[in-house]
């Protein structure tokens, strides 16, 4: 009898925590959604900040965040397939790579703010760029390498070893085994992994803080040295510390409602089919 | 196997190489570029309780005890309740729920720090100065502010790495032992936690991590009040008060007045290369515990 109490109490104990825990993440989601729709509309898409915030749209932050996450996937591809390639074909198991694994888990827990303090002392000062869209987009593109390498690396990791071994009976190069079979196959894994590290890296202040982004009154840059961006989650930060005025409390939130928007869409497109795959991996 | 010159291969190698170095860098920069406060405060940098630039006093204790306050504080609400629930969605949940909940897990998990952030300006502040009103608090801008915020920020992280750890156990285990008559809360106490022990401890520790290295939501929430070290250590007293972390003290203008100044811009390398070795640490000991849990 004990024991049946003792089930049962367990479960509801932790079917509590679960509704508990997604309580909580629903009602956020509710709370912002709630207050920032009003705010949206075409204009708010399509116009430039005025008066503070207070008024106008969101149109530069949109292009800023734009153009630092596409530089972000720039600067992370190239580096992602080829930390990729090393763990799953160049290197053999031993010292080098559990020392790539260990870059990688090193890496993806580093402090946004350090990356930000990073750039600011090679980037806007060594290199005397000012504050520049491509060292924030070099700086998220590090932030969200980890995520990349990890997709590309589960992808190779997958492929059937008899594709390989076809490929090196037809008398192909080891090169030419990578550009004909590796990367092809595993294109999904760089898609997926992409996806979910610039949903990360889009809501990033601290990385690009010190060295990309300013509140107001740049448009599209022309160059590198000092040329910032204006970008959604900055937009926010400043916001969020003095929004007395109500009709800057509207703005906040519709621009709050863009920037979830924006990250559950580039999730959503890829965490299903990345999900399905851990499953499976697991009832190996 | 002859191996002759492959264009392949040395593109792998050199952009491999260009990651490795930024991070070696970022370690080589931080420890050059602090290297005049550890010679102006040696280690009185680490336990000084004083911080006041303009005197050239640079004691970074209350930042340190602030940082390991907040993160701890957040850890400590949102484990229970993280791996209650991650036992819930992996032992008794149907299989095809469990996914779709894990899908809105994963989603929570990338909602940015600032709108954490902007939630806490204008909700969480006000509840924790009503909460606190027995004990005559100044705001709600109090570091259990912060702890708080954190919590409900890592909670996604420790539900889903703690599903993942218990979902590795294998499958044959449970069978196992609903065969000797176990129920699934029994298999769920007694077979499931005590064998995914390892992964659990890896993923309370990855979001620690996360929690110690956290900025800008605590940014808004914490009060920014250098200098508080508390009379009495262990007591409530420092929790609910304003506070400061490393972490927002990096990310406060005070980073942008200091690069005109040596020793001060060192004080600030410094604190970066404090958070960076905490962090650094807690997540490489998490990656002995489970050498499968980078997201």
């Amino acid at each position: 009898m004990s024991r049946k109490l003792l089930h049962h109490g367990f479960r509801a104990f932790t079917a509590l925590c679960a509704l508990l825990a997604c309580s909580i993440l629903g009602w956020l989601i509710f709370a912002i959604a709630r207050r920032g729709w009003p705010a949206i509309s075409w204009q708010f898409f399509t116009e430039q900040i005025r008066l503070v915030g207070a008024s106008g749209g969101i149109f530069y932050n949109l292009i800023g965040t734009g153009i630092l996450l596409l530089t972000a996937f720039i600067t992370s591809s190239p580096m992602a397939l080829s930390l990729a390639l090393l763990h799953g074909v160049y290197l053999r198991e031993g010292r080098w790579k559990r020392a790539l694994e260990t870059l990688l888990y090193v890496i993806n827990g580093m402090p946004s703010i350090v990356c930000g303090i990073f750039g600011l002392i090679v980037f806007v000062q060594f290199l005397g760029w000012g504050k520049s869209w491509l060292s924030g987009g070099f700086l998220l593109g590090i932030i969200m390498l980890p995520t990349v390498t990890v997709a590309l690396m589960e992808r190779i990791a997958s492929l059937p070893v008899r594709y390989v071994e076809a490929a090196t009976g037809l008398g192909l190069r080891q090169s030419q085994i990578i550009w004909s079979i590796i990367l092809p196959q595993s294109l999904s894994g760089l898609v997926t992994g992409s996806l979910l590290g610039l949903a990360r890296a889009a809501g990033e202040i601290a990385p690009i803080m010190f060295t990309a982004t300013i509140f107001a009154g740049a448009t599209i840059p022309h160059g590198v040295k000092e040329s910032p961006v204006l970008s959604l989650p900055y937009h926010i930060f400043i916001l969020a510390q003095d929004s007395f005025d109500p009709s800057v409390g509207a703005k906040v939130w519709g621009t709050a409602l863009v920037m979830i928007g924006l990250v559950f869409v580039l999730s959503l497109i890829a965490l299903p089919a990345r999900l399905k795959m851990h499953e499976e991996a697991h009832h190996d | 196997m002859q191996r002759r010159f492959s264009f392949t291969r040395l593109f792998s190698y050199s952009f491999s190489a260009l990651a490795a170095g930024t991070v070696v860098a970022m370690f080589v920069l931080l420890i050059l570029q602090s290297l005049p406060v550890w010679q102006h405060e040696g280690l009185s940098f680490l336990t000084g309780t004083k911080w006041f630039y303009r005197q050239q006093q640079f004691g970074a204790a209350p930042m340190i005890l602030g940082t390991m306050i907040t993160a701890f504080t957040a850890l400590l609400l949102a484990a229970p309740l993280g791996i209650g629930a991650a036992i819930f969605t992996s032992e008794f949940l149907h299989p095809r729920l469990r996914l779709t909940v894990k899908v809105v897990i994963e989603l929570l998990a990338g909602v940015p720090s600032v709108i954490y952030g902007l939630l806490g300006v204008l909700f969480l502040r006000n509840w924790i100065y009503d909460l606190l009103t027995p004990f005559d608090p100044l705001s709600g801008d109090t570091l259990l502010t912060g702890a708080v915020l954190l919590a409900v920020m890592i909670l996604p992280t420790v539900m889903t790495l703690a599903d993942d750890a218990l979902r590795g156990v294998p499958v044959i285990q449970r069978h196992a032992a609903r065969g000797l008559g176990l129920n699934s809360s029994e298999v769920a106490l007694h077979i499931a936690l005590p064998q995914s022990v390892r992964g659990l401890l890896a993923a309370l520790l990855l979001a620690l991590g996360r929690a110690l290295g956290e900025a800008i939501a605590v940014f808004l929430v914490v009060g920014r009040q250098d200098n508080q070290w508390p009379y009495r250590l262990l007591s409530m007293q420092p929790l609910i008060q304003s506070g400061q972390t490393i972490t927002t003290k990096l990310a406060s203008s005070e980073t942008n007045i200091a690069y005109g100044y040596p020793l001060h811009w060192a004080a600030i390398c410094g604190l970066a290369l404090v958070l960076m070795v905490m962090v650094a640490g807690i997540t490489l000991i998490s990656a002995s515990f489970s050498r499968r849990h980078v997201p």
